[in-house]
Formats: C-alpha cells, structure tokens, sequence
C-alpha cells in the first residue's frame, strides 16, 4: 500500500505537471494580442510593447539562450508553485482572490447536483435491478437514456422557461432575490442563511439553486442510474446472495446489507468520475441561469482573452478532477478490503 | 457434404447478426431514429430548398406554429391569407424566429450539419486513437508509457474546457490550411464549425485510445495471434490482419455512443458562440440566437433542441443495440 501510495501521488504530480503545459502552450496560441486587449484597440505600438515588456510577454517561451531561467514557462512555475496565479487583464484582481470567491458558487451548485442525482438515481437502479423487466425497470431505463441524450443547456431552457418564465414557481438566474441580504461565511448561501439564523434567506437560496441544480445533475443522475441497476443485478446473481437468501433472511437484509455494499463500488467510481463532467457541465449551467462560478467566469474570460483567468481557472478544473480521480483509486481500499495494492 | 455446407455458411452469418440485431428493442429504435435524419438530411435540399442568407421575411416575425392554427383561433388568425381568408397551417409547421425565418426549414437543415459533423469527427478520433492504441497495446514499453501519460493529461480536463481552449485557439479570420481544406472537404461553409469538430474530436481521442489499448492487450495473448507469430508472420500482418480486426466490436460500440457525445458537444460550443455562426443553420447556434427572444418565442429555442435530443437518443440507443450483438457479455 505504501509504495502504492507513493506512486499514484507522483503520477498525480507528473499529470499535474503536463496539465500546466498543456494550458502554458495553449493560452499562449489564443489568437490576439493580450497587450492590445488590455489597453484598447487605439493603443499605441511603443505603450503595448512597453506593456508587453513589463508582462513578460517578450520573453521566450521555454528557453532564454542567455539566462536559463529568464524565459516564461520557468518564471510561470515558480509563481505557480507559490500559488500566484497572476492578476486578471481587464479587473486587475489576483485570479486566486476570484478563483476563491467564486469556487464556493461552483461547488454549492455541484452538491446540489450529485445530490439530486445520487437521491435519485440510485433508488431508481436498485429498483429497476430489484424489480427486472417490471414498468420500474423500464421507467428507469427510460430515464437514464433521456439523461444521457438532452442536451444541459437545452434542458436549462427549458427548466427556466417553464417553472420561472410560464409558471413563476422558481427564479430564473442569480444565487439570491435582490432583495435578500446575507452575509457569507461558508459561501454556501443554502447553509449560511441557516447558520446565520436567517431561514427566509436560505429558502430564497435554496429555490435559485434548484433549477440549475437539476440542469447539471441530469447526466450524472443517469449514469448513475444506469451503473447503480447493472452492478445491483450483476451482485444479486452472486452465489452469496442466494446463499444469503436460503439461510432464511429477509428479502430487505439480503438487498440492503448483503447485495447493496457490494453493488456500491462501480457505484462510488462513477461518481469520482462525474467530477469533471460537473465542472464542464458547469459552464453551460452558469452562463444560462446567471451563476456567479468558476465556469461561467472562465466562458467570460475566454470571449476577452483573459489569460490569466483562462489559464488559472482551467488548471484548477484539471487539478479538481485529477484529485477526484486519486480520491476515488484509494477509496477502494478503504470500501473492498479485498483489493490489495502492491 | 462440404459442397453443400459451405455455400450456406456465408448468409448464416449475416443472418445471426441481423437476427440478434432485430430482436434487440433499442437498437430497432435506435436504428429507425438515425434511418430517419439521414433521409431528413440527405433529402433536405429537395423537400425544402434552402439558402441560410436570403431567407429573412420581416412581415413574419416570431409567428406562433402555425400547427397551432388547428386548434388555436388566435394563431390561425395570424396566418389568415388576407386575400382568399384561408388559413395555411403548414405555413410555418414550427413557427418563425426573430429575423421571420421558418424554424422548421433550419432545422431540417441543421440535421445535414450536425450529422456530418457528429460522424466526421468521430470517425477521426476512432481513426486516430484506435491506431495509436492499438500501437501502444501491441508494443508495450516506452511508447505504451507515454501514450498512458498523454492519455491521462487530457482525460483530467473537463472535455468541454478542452474543446474550448482547442476552438478558441484557431478561431482567426484567416484559418490555417488544414481547417480551411477540411471545411472544402466536407462543405461545411464555416471554418469555426470545422474547429469546433476538430476539438470535439481531439477530446474523444484518448476514450479510443484507451479502449483500443486494452482490448489488444486482451487479444495479444490468444492462440490464434500466437499461432500465426510462430508461422512467421510480420508484425504488421499480425497487427492489422489478426490483432485489428477481432477488436473492432467494441470500437464500433463506442463509435455510436460517441457520434451521440459529439452530437451534443458541438452544439454546446455552438451554443456558447465558438462553434457554428450565424446564420448558418446549426441548432446550437439556433438556441444561442434564440437566447435573446425564447421568453416570448418559445418555438425557436424548443424545436433545435427537440431535434439534437432526438439525434443524439438515436445515436445512443443503436449504440446500446449494437452492443447487445456485438458485445453480449457486457449487456446486463
């Protein structure tokens, strides 16, 4: 387990390593000049090159033939390692400040998500796999495949449309009514009315996240769906669980204690995996019901040209799933003693 | 005896897969989904030509269905021919949008970009990464090691982020030559679209390498590679005569799912702006136009909509068909 650990944390490293390449090259092939977009279109060419200059943009990617460490890739690793993000172009605030500000935004909306589809779709898959072939089953399967088909932004539109706009039930946009006010101290605005003792503010914030909520929640709600019935019935075909069943025990011990533990493991990797399919999923969500995260400031970034947003919101989506992906290789130790790592 | 079996053997074959095939309810479902926007697509020119720049009609803007006019007297009002007093409900069977254009017209259109672009680009990852899988499988070591490090890189990027950056990067006026040949090639008539395949298809690349990979680590093994190794025969011959051939199920599996995948992704990036412009007839571009006015106009943003859910259901539902012909051992 020891050396396990050692080496699945340093191939966390080594991808984390390649990750920051790959956005290095990628931000600086963006077409358009970063000087240009930070002082206007009728910038003069001395003020941009001076710009440039004190940007550090002049300097060569890779490798500076005079000084090796005087080049662009080393000076954004250094200040990388140290947490510096850099400041972004048009607001001048450290992309850290407002990577912290918004990630509470993203993260409330992703639970919200994973809870929708976990409450769900995993009732939905024991009882499609409980009860094979019956309408549940069908209606499971139903479901899991219109989850997988629609399209989140469309679904978006029309969650919006129909319970905002037509019925007025829900809000269409925004974390709260206007007219709420409330003081962060988590960042989730659903905890924070309740732990600041204002209910009314935690009802408002809870009917804001429930439309993008079910929006985002859709396509992990049916895959999970989907792992949840096929890995229950490939348990309940165990020799176990019949052996379990002809001591005598109750259908609801059998399928709870005995089928159900051990169905969970596809289970908990799916939704490790689901991690960077929220995070995605999150863009679309964001820009359509107005969510202040991380995805719906990095879209912004990206039609301005905001490198340094760009470059640090994308390497903290990439950092989020690569740890999702290491979570999820050591929970199964910790969930199915039989695995041995070596 | 001999002559008489082996004329038989060859229908025999064809049959078991049409058979199983047939007897599979999603994949018949799938299959008549896909049949129908093919003929949707390849017909679309002669039910209904149509040019995306000279289509605008102003006296007709974001007009109800005109379906409606059956059972609505408000909305047949709206399509009543002021000269004879009739009205035409197959006017505008999906309503108008905001520049008085016939949805339904675009998006029958539409299903000639989108399949085109849903099948191109993952035809080139299938291409692409079942080679370099299959490569990496077969050889093992250092090739093996670093294509497993490229694979994991790119698989940590949400794959919408990925083919983000990726369009955004070649999103010029002026497109480099492979863009520009490409959307020649397949008449798109959009560089940006074509970027937006290319991206959709770059971020499929590492799912076929890693499938292709770890089917041929499978096959390797088996006797009849082995045999044909002892008889002599060269690596290329073993790779693609013997290793290829018998991985193909469930690349052709994946193949399905992933047209559903790109179908979806390259209407998302034409619905955040970097994919499809207006005007042409993409429906993620024609949810994003519709984005403005849908509050109002509901018709314009639920009809493109209702044709990619369609697709792209189709497209999954012949994908799990296939599997339960192909791959009976993972159907559960």
């Amino acid at each position: 387990m020891g050396s396990y650990l050692i080496r699945r944390l340093l191939r966390t490293v080594l991808v984390m390593l390649g990750i920051s390449l790959v956005v290095f090259v990628f931000v600086r092939s963006i077409p358009g000049d970063p000087a240009v977009a930070m002082l206007g279109e009728r910038a003069t060419p001395e003020a941009a090159a001076a710009l440039r200059e004190q940007l550090g943009l002049n300097k060569p990617w890779f490798f500076n033939p005079a000084n090796p460490m005087d080049a662009q890739y080393p000076k954004y690793m250094g200040a990388l390692l140290q947490g510096d993000l850099g400041s972004g172009i048009k607001s001048n605030i450290p992309v850290w400040d407002d990577l912290k500000a918004r990630f509470p935004a993203t993260a409330e909306l992703s639970v919200a998500a994973l809870l929708f589809a976990l409450l769900v779709g995993m009732p939905a898959g024991i009882l499609a796999a409980l009860r094979r072939n019956s309408v549940w089953d069908n209606l499971a399967t139903t479901i899991s495949l219109v989850g997988v088909s629609m399209p989140v932004f469309w679904l978006g539109l029309l969650l919006s449309y129909f319970f905002a706009v037509k019925l007025g039930w829900l809000p269409p946009s925004a974390r709260l009514g206007s007219e709420v006010n409330l003081e962060p101290l988590t960042g989730f605005y659903v905890l924070d009315g309740l732990l600041r003792g204002q209910p009314a503010a935690a009802w408002d914030a809870l009917r804001h996240l429930i439309l993008p909520a079910i929006a985002l929640g859709s396509i992990p709600l049916a895959i999970i769906a989907r792992i949840t019935r096929s890995s229950m019935l490939d348990v309940l075909g165990q020799d176990y669980v019949r052996t379990a069943r002809a001591k005598g025990l109750t259908g609801r011990a059998v399928t709870f204690k005995h089928a159900l533990r051990n169905a969970l493991l596809p289970v908990v990797t799916v939704i490790g995996l689901q991690a960077g399919a929220l995070l995605g999923g999150a863009v679309l969500t964001e820009t359509i019901f107005s969510w202040p995260g991380i995805g719906s400031w990095v879209y912004d970034a990206i039609s301005q040209r905001d490198y340094p947003i760009i470059q640090g919101g994308v390497i903290f989506a990439a950092l989020i799933v690569s740890l999702a992906n290491l979570i999820v290789d050591l929970s199964y130790a910790a969930l199915d003693p039989r695995i041995q790592y070596s | 005896m001999t002559t008489a079996t082996a004329p038989a053997a060859k229908p025999r074959q064809d049959s078991i897969f049409w058979r199983r095939f047939r007897r599979s309810t999603p994949g018949r479902v799938g299959a008549v989904i896909v049949a129908a926007f093919v003929l949707l697509a390849v017909f679309a020119s002669v039910l209904k030509p149509y040019d995306p720049t000279t289509d605008r009609n102003y006296s007709r803007i974001l007009k109800a269905p005109s379906v409606a006019a059956l059972w609505n007297p408000e909305v047949a009002e709206t399509y009543r021919d002021p000269v004879t007093g009739r009205v035409n409900a197959w006017a505008a069977p999906m309503g108008t949008d905001n520049l008085g254009r016939d949805v339904m017209t675009r998006v029958l259109h539409g299903t000639r970009i989108s399949l085109k672009v849903g099948v191109v680009s993952t035809l080139l990852a299938l291409v692409i990464g079942s080679l370099l899988g299959v490569l990496a499988g077969y050889f093992g070591g250092w090739f093996d090691s670093v294509m497993g490090y490229l694979t994991d890189v790119m698989l940590a990027f949400p794959s919408i982020l990925l083919a983000i950056g990726f369009a955004s990067i070649f999103s010029a006026s002026d497109p480099p030559l492979l863009i520009a040949g490409m959307d020649r090639l397949f008449a798109l008539n959009s560089p940006q679209l074509v970027t937006a395949m290319l991206a959709v298809s770059l971020v499929q690349v590492p799912v076929y390498m890693r499938l292709a990979r770890s089917v041929v680590l499978s096959i390797r093994e088996r006797e009849f590679v082995q045999a044909a190794g002892a008889l002599g025969a060269t690596q290329g011959r073993m790779i693609f005569r013997h290793v290829l051939p018998n991985s193909l199920s469930p690349l052709i599996v994946q193949g399905s799912l992933s047209i559903a995948t790109a179908t979806i992704e390259v209407a998302a990036l034409g619905f955040l702006g970097i994919g499809a412009q207006p005007p042409l007839p993409e429906w993620g571009t024609m949810i994003s136009d519709s984005r403005q006015y849908y509050i109002d106009a509901p018709w314009t943003m639920v009809f493109p909509g209702l044709a990619i859910f369609l697709t792209v259901l189709g497209f999954n539902l012949l994908g799990d068909g296939l599997r339960d012909v192909l791959d009976p051992r993972s159907t559960q």
